[in-house]
């Protein structure tokens, strides 16, 4: 290139680099200004000279190139933007359409043209010579889709086209052109002018050297710097970073010497700078050839223009934007964060993917829901038949009055809504559905419904991982339980009296074989161990304690009874503890046959990272008291006995039918009836045996 | 404040800013290869009566070492898909086209005063040279070695996203929880630990010697004083 030889000089295109915040202050001026104005809006975007020997600088626009947000000022008149040496300011357009098609069908040449034709007559009127910043204009088209938070656009730098073209002379780094005295005042002459805040942001400028002294003014001086002895140079930052080609801004600068000054043979500049200090290496001084153009004495005449950008470009920012990706970033990284500080081995995708079914959505389901989704479990089904009633919001969480209106919804589905307004990423089902309850007998004609309730929970307990039993009768408890037990579900019950709850996990299936090695009797397990009825190492299920079969226990009870009325308190607090206990059960190597466990004085006794994983906990609020349980597995449970699920497998759902419309047949089958016989026979006491059954009076 | 034997490793808004400006011009003059932090004042929250000038340090604009040098392209004979080739190309053959360099990565870096834990907080961003964010994944294989294993191993430093608090878009941040505890064990091991003045000078250099090596900025040495080179390699 040093050499003297005439070739077409060329120009390095601006790059362009759009940050975030731009497109984040379009969308909102968009959404609350513009509407579906698409006039066009006077923006600016910046640039500096090149200040890295590998990388151009690029024509940027931030948060700032736009007008205010409403509430700061409302007109979209230009932005008054202060420039710096690292921004300086150039003025824009830009054209936001409403669709994809309109924005491709931008007529690109006419809305160049027009820019251009803004800096010709700039240049024209002199203004150009007096605010160089308007030699450099650019043109943004864009079409921003709010909802996929995706921007299309394209830049154009509309350059003023020569013709003839320029040539090249001589290009150089300015170090090799000058000699090294004028290398050092020109350094110095441009740090000065790029240190001071009235010249930092003016990217054009005259270098005059006289007599080895560079000194810089403004473009305006160009008459005054005429001298005998004088050499004279036009300078613009550079943003291009190539050693062997000058930048995009030089283009109408030379269209601006041509037209104004007439000169034939121009000495450019190209500056540029590292770490922010003037570089002769980098900077380049180069020597071309120009002719004025036919046609631009005529006033009337427009130079042709060329700028766009290639292509245009799609920038997505849905993870940013996106207000459901950020609730979901958000709530795994609060997870994250309790992984790595004090919990490392939590294991966020068990917890994420495990599939929970709520049976009852009343004050219990609100609480585990959303203690659930706490704990990052995003798949959640909820069941239940009733309403939401006007007495329902005020203790079961997820409900409001709306919900109430109108005979109230269905509070499965309400409860539904509820989890998305709080989690829109939660995938929640809500199932309207009765469980069937031994001792409600079923009518005949109503046969069918029932056994199709009957398959639809059978259903529901086989395609999900954990079982959440809340419903507020012991009755509705039966059939799941038995599901439960028969499909080796992990199983949760959560019951409340007036001032006490009982949280407890159900013990693995019992036709299901345990975990080799796993055969571990606890010493403190005494509940029943003398009636020889365990069903050793397996864990109880809620009806285990039980010697009478579930019966209906909501008729003939006044409404105090029959309503769910418990201190307030009391849900949320079984809710968390059965919550609390799925974590562990998760968390244990051996999963749902894990032994049950006694809280002891000594802390630190588990060595599970989650501590202590027990069967079952009861608490009562009147004495402030909380204690750990573990009761084994009857033989003769009404629910969970080898007996009773081998029979269901046998017979299906006509063992299911008989034991809800005959709950004797159940103690029966179980040897509850013999049980029963014989323990008045030995004159017990039953009090004694069901003892630390009696806060189940469960209403 | 008074930094007695008792200091909580914390710092008020005014120290903040009488240390962020002991940095901007420290950095600036020994270590000019990376773009210098500024001090970007924000207005502050409707009915703030604090005279307290609030605002963060800002670093912007740094480049990924990974990055690689931008190739030239002749736009008349374009070799890229052209997005229309029907459209009449409004270049002509004195235009140059660098070819946009998607691997060119940049980066942000502010350091904003958390008021709840009274400490600076880091926050970053990267994104591409067109302006696109970079994923999380994208970051993590810009960073160094060493600084992926401090992320893993340090109960110090653990990246989270938040809000940048002016900014209010997602940044990724570190988190300030136990800034003040390590803070406070660094100048402990100092003697002069009663120099109050030393210390808030010093702090956010130190602070950011630590936690700079996490997003792969390595705080040269000569910023520090030759005293405190003893605590600096002390802290790492």
């Amino acid at each position: 290139m040093a050499e003297k030889k005439k070739v077409k000089l060329q120009f390095v295109l601006f790059d362009s680099l759009v940050d975030e915040g731009f497109w984040h202050r379009l969308s909102s001026l968009k959404l609350d200004t513009l509407g579906i104005d698409q006039s066009p809006i006077n923006i600016t975007g910046f640039y500096a000279p090149c200040s890295h020997a590998l990388n151009s600088n690029h024509m940027t626009l931030l948060a700032e190139s736009l007008p205010p947000e409403l509430g700061e000022q409302s007109s979209l008149e230009a932005p008054i933007v202060c420039g710096n040496r690292n921004r300086c300011p150039v003025p824009g357009v830009l054209y936001n359409t409403n669709t994809l098609e309109s924005f491709r069908a931008l007529d690109k040449q006419t809305l160049l043209n027009s820019e251009a034709n803004k800096i010709w007559e700039d240049i024209r009127s002199g203004r150009a010579v007096e605010d160089s910043s308007l030699l450099s204009r650019f043109l943004l088209i864009s079409f921003a889709d709010l909802k996929k938070w995706s921007f299309n656009y394209r830049f154009a730098f509309p350059a003023l086209k020569l013709d003839p073209p320029a040539t090249l002379i001589d290009l150089r780094p300015a170090s090799v052109y000058f000699n090294l005295e004028e290398a050092e005042s020109l350094s110095a002459a441009c740090n000065e002018w790029r240190n001071s805040s009235l010249t930092a942001d003016v990217p054009f400028f005259l270098v005059s050297i006289t007599e080895s002294l560079a000194t810089i003014r403004p473009l305006r001086d160009w008459e005054a710097c005429q001298g005998d002895h004088t050499k004279i140079l036009f300078g613009f930052y550079d943003p291009c970073h190539l050693p062997n080609y000058p930048g995009w801004p030089l283009r109408n600068l030379l269209a601006l010497i041509c037209s104004r000054w007439k000169l034939e043979k121009v000495h450019f500049l190209c500056y540029r700078e590292r770490y922010g200090w003037a570089d002769m290496k980098l900077s380049l001084v180069g020597e071309a050839l120009v002719s004025v153009s036919q046609g631009w004495s005529d006033a009337q005449s427009i130079p042709n223009a060329v700028g766009w950008e290639q292509n245009s470009r799609c920038i997505t920012l849905a993870s940013s934007m996106d207000p459901t990706r950020l609730a979901i970033s958000a709530a795994d990284l609060n997870l994250k964060l309790m992984r790595w500080r004090a919990l490392p081995s939590l294991n966020l995708n068990v917890v994420s993917s495990i599939k929970c079914l709520l049976l009852g959505a009343g004050t219990l389901g609100c609480q585990v829901a959303r203690m659930l989704m706490a704990w990052g479990v995003r798949k959640i089904t909820l069941v239940d038949s009733g309403r939401v009633a006007m007495s329902n919001p005020l203790r079961q969480s997820l409900y409001t009055f709306d919900d109430c209106l109108n005979g109230g919804e269905m509070k499965s589905k309400a409860a539904v809504k509820s989890l998305k307004q709080i989690f829109p990423a939660v995938e929640a089902e809500g199932v309207v559905m009765a469980i069937p309850m031994p001792g409600h007998p079923v009518l005949t004609q109503e046969e069918d419904g029932v056994l199709q309730d009957c398959r639809l929970l059978q259903d529901l307990i086989a395609s999900h991982d954990a079982i959440f039993l809340l419903t507020d009768t012991r009755e509705s408890r039966w059939l799941p339980s038995l599901f439960c037990a028969n499909t080796n579900k992990i199983t949760i019950t959560a019951a409340l009296g007036f001032d006490s709850y009982v949280v407890m996990r159900h013990g693995a299936g019992p036709l299901c074989s345990p975990p080799v090695g796993n055969e571990s009797p606890d010493a403190l397990s005494v509940s029943l161990d003398d009636l020889s009825t365990v069903d050793r190492g397996r864990l109880g299920c809620y009806f285990c304690n039980d010697v009478v079969a579930p019966i209906d226990s909501t008729s003939n009870r006044t409404l105090d009874q029959q309503c769910t009325v418990t201190r307030p308190g009391l849900a949320p607090i079984a809710s968390s503890l059965a919550v609390e206990l799925l974590m562990g059960v998760l968390h244990h190597p051996d999963g749902i046959h894990a032994p049950g466990e006694i809280a002891t004085s000594c802390s630190g006794s588990s060595e599970q990272p989650l501590g202590i994983l027990p069967h079952q906990i009861r608490g009562s609020l009147s004495q402030f008291s909380q204690m750990t349980l573990l009761g084994h597995a009857s033989s003769s449970c009404t629910a969970c006995c080898s007996t009773v699920v081998s029979e269901y497998r046998k017979r299906g759902m006509d063992f299911v039918l008989q034991a809800i419309n005959h709950p004797t047949y159940l103690e029966d089958l179980t040897g509850l009836t013999e049980l029963m016989k014989s323990a008045s026979a030995f004159e017990l006491s039953l009090d004694n045996v069901t003892d630390d059954d009696e806060d189940d009076a469960f209403i | 404040m008074g930094f007695s034997s008792n200091w909580d490793g914390t710092l008020s808004p005014n120290d903040f800013n009488i240390s962020a400006r002991a940095l901007c011009e420290k950095w600036k003059v020994t270590y000019p290869v990376f773009p210098p932090w500024a001090w970007v004042p924000c207005p502050r929250p409707f009915g703030v009566t604090s005279r307290q000038v609030e605002g963060y340090l800002s670093l912007e604009g740094f480049c990924c070492p990974k990055s690689i040098e931008g190739e030239i392209d002749n736009g008349s004979s374009s070799k890229e898909e052209a997005t229309c080739p029907t459209e009449e190309e409004a270049v002509d053959d004195a235009t140059l086209v660098q070819r946009n360099d998607r691997e060119l990565h940049l980066y942000d870096l502010h350091i904003v005063r958390s008021s709840s834990y009274r400490v600076p907080a880091l926050y970053f961003r990267g994104y591409n040279c067109d302006g696109q964010p970079l994923a999380l994944d994208d970051i993590k294989k810009d960073l160094p070695y060493h600084s992926s294993k401090i992320l893993k191993d340090s109960r110090w430093t653990f990246m989270t996203q938040e809000e940048h608090p002016y900014l209010n878009r997602p940044w990724y941040a570190l988190h300030p929880c136990g800034t003040s505890d390590w803070m406070k064990l660094l100048f402990d091991n100092e003697a002069s630990v009663t120099e109050n003045e030393e210390i808030v000078q010093q702090y956010l250099l130190s602070w950011l010697s630590v936690v700079g090596q996490v997003v792969g900025l390595r705080t040269p040495l000569e910023v520090f004083s030759k005293k405190h080179n003893a605590m600096f390699c002390s802290s790492v």
